[in-house]
């Protein structure tokens, strides 16, 4: 028995993974800019497995679904569902307050780890669909749903760039970072003059 | 050093949008190493617990 789902159907399902994981992204860089709330270095790659997951749905956008599209998808949650279980191991301890400001009564970790879960778990029922496998050596033409999604990607991907090397310079960041390394030390002030 | 990733990923994205699935492919592995790499250095911080 095969499941059915068309391409079509596939590429605009991955599209609105793609803008959810977005979202999320968004959400953690609001929290950035808005109320000062630095990331730690476990958030940041907490944040690179998302940023990464998103590739894998990018590419089933693009270039139609394959099962090495979604296993790229998995292992990047893996991935970042690792380092947020660490960092829930971290502040496990009776009395801790955890790090960063909780949202909806659970920390940014918390919810990264079940989002990544539910990336998984939804990369594990899409491969269920056999029918959407259909290996096309063009790509399809872009809709516009899916150029924006990947477009909005991409930028969220540099914008992490940028700011993780305000924040860190070119070093490994601290562990509890309350300011912007590279604004901090009037190394980009000496540069523009300012 | 730990915006790497984000700047590897950068480029897988960038592959995609020009086609170019190959390169996206390796960039997104390297970048996904590179993760990896700094997950390690950060894996083992104490944990700050008195028993």
């Amino acid at each position: 028995m095969t499941l059915a789902m068309s391409p079509a159907l596939s590429r605009t399902l991955n599209a609105l993974g793609l803008l959810g994981v977005c979202a999320v992204l968004a959400v953690a860089f609001f929290d950035q800019l808005v109320f000062g709330d630095l990331p730690c270095p476990l958030c940041l790659l907490q944040r690179a497995g998302f940023v990464g997951a998103g590739v894998g749905l990018a590419l089933n956008v693009r270039f139609g679904p394959r099962p090495s599209h979604y296993a790229m998808m998995m292992l990047a949650a893996a991935v970042g569902c690792a380092v947020s279980v660490r960092q829930m191991l971290l502040h496990i301890a009776p009395g801790d307050p955890g790090f960063g400001d909780p949202l909806l009564g659970l920390h940014f970790y918390t919810w990264a780890t079940i989002v990544f879960i539910a990336i998984i778990l939804g990369g594990a029922l899409m491969m269920l669909f056999d029918s959407q496998f259909t290996f096309d050596i063009t790509p399809p033409a872009w809709s516009g749903l899916a150029l924006a999604a990947v477009i909005f990607a991409l930028l969220m991907a540099l914008g992490n760039g940028v700011s993780t090397v305000l924040e860190c310079a070119g070093g490994l960041c601290p562990d509890n970072p309350t300011t912007y390394q590279l604004l901090e030390d009037g190394t980009l002030k000496s540069l523009f003059g300012r | 050093m730990m915006s790497i990733p984000f700047f590897g990923f950068f480029f897988a994205f960038a592959g995609i949008l020009a086609g170019k699935r190959g390169f996206a492919v390796v960039a997104f592995a390297l970048a996904l190493i590179v993760t990896l790499v700094l997950f390690k250095l950060h894996a083992t911080d104490p944990l700050n617990i008195s028993l």
